[in-house]
This record gives C-alpha cells, sequence and structure tokens, in this order.
C-alpha cells in the first residue's frame, strides 16, 4: 500500500506549523523524518494518520491493504498510550474487539506477544511494566492489526539508551518488509532505521533534504556499516544544525 | 577537620495509618462518655450514658422496631442514591464529551448544586407527594449534582492521547466511551460516590421529613420533638454506623475495580 | 410560632413591670419550643412561656420543671386555630371535624400541639386517638403543600393560613378548634429550683406578667355586641409593643392573636387530658404525672382542678 501526500499544509490558529510539502511512501518502503524541535513531525505524522484534518492539501492511500488487515494505518505513541486498567493482552486485543471472533482475538493476541517477547506477561498491568515492556505493548497492539502501513512518533524517545537500543533492534526485525513512518529528532536512529530519511525545515517544517540510505537493513548492524551510516549523520546534522539552534533560541511560539 | 554524621533531614511529611487507632479512639470516646454520665456530671434526659443508648438500641433490636426503621431508611437510601449516581454518571459523562451538554449543563449544575434541597420540600410534595417518591428525590437530587461534577471532572483528567489511540485504531465511538472514557472516569465516580454517600445520609433525615413513620432519620426527628435524647443518639449512633458501613463498603469496591491504580 | 402569645412578657417588660417588682429581667428568644424548656431546666433562664408538647410534658416529668401560669387557649368566640379538609376530601365528604376519624391529617411531628389538638378532638368524638391517621411534616409549608394537593384529607392550622386557604379555594374551612374542644395552648413555667429556693422572685415575676396579661387582655380580647372580634384604637399602643418584639405587622398580630387569660389562670383538666392522651400513644414516658410538674400556688382561681 502506498501512502501519497500534495501539498499538505497544516496551521494551529494562525500559526504555520507545517508545509506546504508533497510526499509518497511507497510500499514497503521504511521512511524516516526528521527535523528541529516543534517543526511539525508529530503534525504530519498526525495527519498520515487521520489523526488531524489538515488546513490545506490530501493524503490518500494507493492500492489495497493486505488481506486480514484490520486497520489500514497503525500508530504507535511516544507516550505508549495503553490503557492503563487493562493488562497487557486486554491492551493489546482493544483494536480487535468486536472485530473478530474471540477465539481468534485469543489467538492473535497470543501471537502478538510472542512475537515481542510479552508472553509471560500478558496478564501483568502496565504500571507493574518498565517503560521498554510497555512500548513493546505499544507495538505489539500496532502490529496485532495487521496493517498497510505504520506509524511511529518519537517510539525509542521515551526510553533510556540502552533499553532504546534492544528495542530498536527488535522493531527493526518485527516489521521486517512492513510500510513504516518513523518520526525521531534522533539523527542515528533515523539512519538506522530507514531506507530513506527526509529532513523537514524549522516551522513550518518543509521537506529541505531527502537522503537514501545504501545499506540494506538487514546489514545495518554490521561493523563495516557503521562508518557509512556515522558519515550519512554526520551530513544531516550539517544540514539541520543551523535550523535547530534556531528552534531552540526562538523557542516556543 | 572534626567529623560530623549527616543527619537525616526527610523526616516526617508521610502519614501512614496506624492499625487500630481508630478503635481505640472510639473506645476512649465512648469510655469517657460513660464515665461523665456516671459521675452525675450531666443530667441523664441532657446526656444519656451509652450504655442507656446501647439498652434503647437493644430494644429497638428485640421488637423490631429497629428492622422497621433500617429497611426503610436503607430502601429510600439504596433507591435515591442509584438514581442519582446513574444520572449523575450519564450527565457528567455527556458534560465530559459533548461540547453542547458542557456548554448547557455546566453552568446549570453549578447554579442547581448550592440550591438547599430541604427548601425544596415543599414543592417536592406538591409536585411527588408525600409517599416514598419525593424522598427518593430528595436523596437522588442531592446525589446527582455531586456525582456529575466528579465524573465530568474524571473524564477531563483522562489523558487525551488515550482517545486518540482509540480513534486511530478507528473504533466507534459507542466503544469509545464504553472502554476508555467509563473506566477512566471511573476513579472520579469513586469519588463522585464516596461524596454523595454522606449526602444521602445527610438528606435522609430531611427526605423522612415528609410523612415518614419508620426510618432512621424519623427516628431521630421524633425523638427530637420528644425529648427523647436517648432515642435521639441511639438514630445518630445508627447513622454513623451506617455511614462508616457504606464507606467500607465504597472502599472494598474501589480496591477492586481499581485495582490497576 | 405564635410568638404573639407571649405578648404579657413584652408587655411587662415595656411597661415596667419587672422593674416595679424590683427584677431586672432579659428576654431571650427561641427558635423553636423544646430549648425554651431545656433552658429553664437547665438554669440558663429563669422563666419560660411555650407551647405543651410530648416533649414538654417528657422535660417537665423529670422534675425539673414546673409550670405556675398559662400562656394563651383556645377560647369559645375568638377563632384561633382552624380544621381544614383538602378539597377533594369534602367533596367526598369531609364537611366537618366529626368526620375526621378514619381520614389522614397533616401534622408537624408526633406529638406536637397539632396531635394534641387532634387527639383533643378524638376523645369529645369518643374514639381513639389513632382513628385520626396523623401524617408528619414537620413544617407549616409542608403541611400546606400536602393538604393543597390533597395528598391528605385534613389539616390543623393557625387561623389567619386556614382563612386565607379557604378564601383563595385551596382548602376548606370546616370548622374552629374552640367550637369543639378546650385546649390550653401552653404555660408559664420555672425551674423547680426557683420554686423551692427563690419563692419570692417567682411571685414577683408571676405579678408583673399577671399585669402584662391583663394589659393584653383589656384591649386584645374584645368582641362586639355581635360576637365578632374587633381591635380598637386602644389595641394600639400593645400592637405595637408586640410589634417591636416579632416583627410582625399590625395586621398579622391582629391576625393571629391568641386569647390570653388575664390572670394567667391555666385549664389544669385539659394538660392532665392532654397527658394522659399522650401516654396512651406513647410518647409521652408513663411516669410522667402532671400533679408533680404544674404548681397551683401562684396564681389563684385555675379552672377545671382535678379532684
Ligand atoms: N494543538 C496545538 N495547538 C497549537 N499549536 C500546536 C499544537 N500542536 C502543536 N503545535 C505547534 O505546532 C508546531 C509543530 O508541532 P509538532 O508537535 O508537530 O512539532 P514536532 O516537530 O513534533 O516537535 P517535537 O520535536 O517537540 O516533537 C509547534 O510549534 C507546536 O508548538
Ligand atoms: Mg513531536
Amino acid at each position: 500500500m502506498r501512502l501519497r501526500a500534495r501539498n499538505l499544509a497544516h496551521a494551529y490558529d494562525g500559526l504555520a506549523a507545517l508545509g506546504p510539502l508533497d510526499l509518497v511512501v511507497e510500499a514497503g518502503e521504511r521512511l524516516a523524518i526528521v527535523g528541529p524541535s516543534g517543526c511539525g513531525k508529530s503534525t504530519l505524522l498526525a495527519i498520515l494518520g487521520g489523526l488531524l484534518r489538515p488546513s490545506g492539501g490530501r493524503v490518500w492511500f494507493e492500492g489495497e491493504a493486505p488481506s486480514g488487515s484490520i486497520v489500514p494505518v497503525a500508530y504507535v505513541f511516544q507516550d505508549f498510550a495503553l490503557l492503563p486498567w487493562r493488562t497487557v493482552a486486554g491492551n493489546v486485543a482493544l483494536p480487535l474487539e468486536g472485530r473478530l471472533p474471540r477465539t481468534e482475538i485469543r489467538a492473535r493476541v497470543g501471537a502478538a506477544l510472542a512475537r515481542t517477547g510479552l508472553s509471560d506477561f500478558a496478564g501483568r498491568f502496565p504500571r507493574e511494566l518498565s517503560g521498554g515492556m510497555r512500548q513493546r505493548v505499544g507495538i505489539a497492539r500496532a502490529l496485532v492489526v495487521e496493517p498497510g502501513v505504520l506509524l511511529l512518533d518519537e517510539p525509542l524517545s521515551a526510553l533510556d539508551a540502552q533499553t532504546r537500543e534492544l528495542l530498536l533492534e527488535d522493531i527493526l526485525g518485527l516489521t521486517e518488509g512492513a510500510t513504516l513512518v518513523w518520526v525521531t529528532h534522533n539523527l542515528e536512529e533515523a539512519v538506522r532505521v530507514a531506507d530513506r530519511v527526509i529532513l523537514l525545515s524549522a516551522r513550518p517544517g518543509r521537506i529541505r533534504a531527502e537522503i537514501a540510505v545504501p545499506v540494506p537493513a538487514r546489514e545495518r548492524n554490521r561493523p563495516e556499516a557503521v562508518p557509512v551510516l556515522a558519515r550519512l549523520r554526520g551530513e544531516l546534522w550539517a544540514l539541520l544544525r543551523e535550523d535547530a539552534r534556531r528552534a531552540q533560541t526562538e523557542g516556543p511560539p | 577537620m572534626s567529623a560530623r554524621e549527616v543527619r537525616l533531614r526527610a523526616r516526617g511529611f508521610a502519614p501512614r495509618r496506624l492499625p487500630g487507632a481508630g478503635a481505640v479512639t472510639a473506645v476512649c470516646v465512648f469510655a469517657a462518655w460513660e464515665a461523665v454520665c456516671r459521675a452525675g456530671l450531666v443530667s441523664p434526659f441532657a446526656l444519656p450514658a451509652p450504655s442507656r443508648v446501647l439498652a434503647v438500641l437493644a430494644e429497638m433490636a428485640l421488637s423490631g422496631e429497629l428492622l422497621a426503621h433500617l429497611r426503610a431508611s436503607l430502601g429510600r437510601l439504596a433507591g435515591g442514591w442509584a438514581i442519582g449516581m446513574l444520572c449523575g454518571v450519564l450527565a457528567g459523562l455527556a458534560i465530559g464529551v459533548s461540547s453542547l451538554a458542557r456548554s448547557v449543563g455546566l453552568p446549570l449544575v453549578s447554579a442547581l448544586f448550592p440550591v438547599p434541597k430541604i427548601a425544596l420540600l415543599p414543592l417536592l410534595i406538591l409536585w411527588l407527594g408525600i409517599g416514598e417518591a419525593p424522598k427518593l428525590a430528595t436523596i437522588a437530587l442531592g446525589t446527582f449534582f455531586p456525582v456529575a461534577l466528579s465524573t465530568a471532572s474524571g473524564v477531563d483528567q483522562i489523558p487525551r492521547s488515550l482517545i486518540r489511540m482509540a480513534q486511530s485504531f478507528d473504533l466507534p465511538n459507542r466503544a469509545i466511551v464504553l472502554k476508555v472514557i467509563l473506566p477512566g472516569a471511573l476513579p472520579g465516580i469513586f469519588a463522585g460516590a464516596r461524596i454523595s454517600s454522606s449526602i444521602a445520609l445527610v438528606l435522609l433525615t430531611a427526605a423522612e421529613m415528609i410523612g415518614a413513620e419508620y426510618g432512621i432519620g424519623a427516628l431521630v426527628l421524633q425523638a427530637g420533638h420528644l425529648m427523647r435524647a436517648d432515642r435521639l443518639l441511639a438514630g445518630v449512633v445508627l447513622l454513623s454506623v451506617l455511614g462508616v458501613a457504606i464507606g467500607a463498603g465504597l472502599g472494598a469496591l474501589e480496591r477492586r475495580l481499581l485495582a490497576w491504580r | 410560632m405564635t410568638l404573639v402569645s407571649s405578648a404579657p412578657l413584652f408587655i411587662a417588660q415595656e411597661r415596667g413591670y419587672y422593674r416595679e417588682e424590683g427584677l431586672d429581667a432579659e428576654l431571650v428568644f427561641f427558635r423553636a419550643a423544646q430549648p425554651v424548656a431545656v433552658a429553664v431546666a437547665a438554669g440558663e433562664a429563669d422563666f419560660g412561656v411555650t407551647a405543651f408538647t410530648a416533649g414538654f410534658f417528657n422535660l417537665a416529668g423529670q422534675g425539673a420543671l414546673k409550670v405556675i401560669g398559662a400562656q394563651s387557649r383556645e377560647e369559645p368566640g375568638f377563632d384561633f386555630s382552624a380544621y381544614l379538609a383538602s378539597n377533594a376530601a369534602f367533596a367526598n365528604g369531609l364537611t366537618g371535624p366529626e368526620k375526621l376519624p378514619g381520614r389522614s391529617l397533616a401534622i408537624t411531628q408526633h406529638g406536637s400541639s397539632f396531635h394534641i389538638m387532634a387527639g383533643l378532638l378524638a376523645r369529645k368524638l369518643g374514639v381513639e386517638t389513632k382513628t385520626i391517621r396523623m401524617v408528619p411534616l414537620e413544617t407549616l409549608q409542608n403541611m400546606q403543600a400536602a393538604l393543597k394537593t390533597g395528598q391528605v384529607d385534613a389539616a390543623i392550622l393557625p387561623g389567619h393560613i386556614a382563612t386565607e386557604l379557604d378564601r383563595a379555594g385551596e382548602a376548606e374551612l370546616i370548622g374552629w378548634v374552640h367550637e369543639w374542644t378546650p385546649y390550653a395552648l401552653g404555660g408559664l413555667f420555672t425551674s423547680t429550683r426557683n420554686v423551692e429556693r427563690r419563692r419570692g422572685v417567682v411571685e414577683a415575676f408571676v405579678r408583673a406578667y399577671q399585669k402584662g396579661a391583663r394589659d393584653y387582655h383589656a384591649v386584645m380580647n374584645k368582641r362586639d355586641a355581635g360576637g365578632k372580634r374587633i381591635f380598637e384604637a386602644d389595641a394600639e399602643p400593645v400592637i405595637a409593643i408586640i410589634a417591636k418584639y416579632t416583627q410582625a405587622t399590625p395586621e398579622a398580630i391582629k391576625a393571629g392573636a391568641p386569647y390570653i387569660d388575664p390572670e394567667g389562670r391555666l385549664d389544669v383538666g385539659n394538660v392532665y387530658e392532654q397527658v394522659a392522651l399522650l401516654k396512651e400513644e406513647k410518647l409521652v414516658d408513663a411516669s410522667v404525672d402532671p400533679a408533680r410538674f404544674i404548681d397551683l400556688s401562684f396564681i389563684s382561681g385555675h379552672f377545671n382542678l382535678p379532684r
């Protein structure tokens, strides 16, 4: 399933926050979006996910969602957005309820928990889990609907460095072949997860640059990939630096 | 250089429940009260001894009068409170999720909340007569407002991101209300239930001003008029016991339903 | 409720009768009847005037109080309290107080003045008090609301309210209490301690009270040749004194003025009957004996003395 946006722009109460910009996410592509803080990354993702009506332009899909898909686009949130009164299994089951027979829900949830390493925690409540485990639940919940496109808004930003490292590897493994849009402010993360990185300018965010990552996903953890990724990160930072500093000193509107 | 131990400065400001303190306090209060009465410091018709109050309660229990009072009052409390809770939760949810309900309902609730329900008794008689209906209505009215307000604020406490999450999975609105908003507002609803259960007990006496033959409120009112301090205090003891029992029941229910906190 | 009943106290104060007796009196007001009796029993006040209720009798029966004179009473020819029927009950045959047995009657509380008046009527009719179904509604407003809507068949209410409801067609006035039963509304009382230890003070107070009562009687208890109650110009000063203490308008005072005996004499037999009927209903403790809380020695000429 391919995702397209044309002439997309958004303003909050007259404050231009995003665009205008055009965007294509090809089926099976992994796209990272980076940019200085407050440039409209989350706004863009919310519009792509149908959670926000853009002030200008439009977004549409091309092609069919995979068979077995319950929701075409699934979201992973920075703050996990878990229901604290539901267990891990209950949270993962939420998007399936009322849409599939009970036995199938149980099977799908069981499989999603197994894939994300949560089987032993099915009956726990979110407050009993570490941050990394909570985001695993968020990811399991997004994967269980077998979406055509997976949108992730800073999925690792609330976690400590080691947890981030481990979860990043796991997410890459879990989403192999999926269409991803991954928003992050972490350039290293961007070059490690994406096939292509889009760099947005300072607010209102427009496309400033696009960089393809020439290393196949599978090989990103190899030692010989490290210098390539580091160089890409450096290039991105050179482009971003001025905007980032400006965003810092200007502060929020 | 002289060595000095680091002094612990983070002390206090962390109240705990001392087990048994409540019971010990109650025993001390009753013992002091009994002693004052036995010593003849106050006349028995002004302040009867707790033993006398207990004796009155025992007499009432044996004659079946106690059961009649309890049955009448518990029925009114349960009925009026249930009506008030149900309407209050529905109104609070509406105020919490709908702009129209918020704009219309919130000022209305704020305006009517402080109206003393006792002042409405003559009107309630005109509208509902002198049977059970005005008694239930008095208690329901007293329950409704705090529950509506605290349910609405419970809805406001739900992080918006949870609602956006549910929407991101295309959950229908009905499912969002039942699976996200209602459970999310439950702490607020419980806070309302606690406050309103006390208000319901206070209003029980007002409700039973209207043509009640039996009921703890009617017992207290009548005993007051008849200058029967022992019966009056027996009624007061019953009200306190009811208050404690209802509080404990709600606490147990809350611990079960809000175990996730 | 009817503060006008305490008029002799106000008059005695305003005209200096207490001072003439060497007393330095201070009037204290209570919103309800019970606290008056409690204050006197506790020694916080020396004298009280209040209505008879089961609560008063229960307290007086403990031995701490002595009734020494009368407050007001129902006197033939002086409209004061009235029996009212709801419109529905009236249409359905409740045309007079004699038809009250078997009907419901709004009262404030069991053991209140209203209950006593109904009980006296029942005894007069030769039936048990409980044949009249008492419905306690706590306040006069609630009683009126229940009567207007026909929730109760009948009520006993102060005359000015009763005539107003009748005139507006909201209920039917079916008789006056004074036409049916004698009724001693309340008493002047003091503590047993005062009677025993300060007899002189009590006597002086009673004399002042009687002077006030005589002043009231002279101008407020008048009737014309046709038997109709009238207030002439000479009533104005007394009405002004009452108005000062009750904050009521002269019209309201005239409408609610009770008959007050000029000597403060009590219908003793009626009080015995009240206690008896309340005992029958277990509203007054069986141990309460009116002979022990009524002291007849301060005022002569009390009525209807039991043998
Ligand atoms: N609901 C809103 N109302 C008004 N302004 C908003 C709202 N949401 C975001 N903004 C503003 O719009 C701009 C873009 O916000 P957005 O959250 O999309 O940025 P971002 O790139 O995700 O930033 P961050 O790096 O902090 O996550 C910011 O300046 C922000 O302050
Ligand atoms: Mg953001």
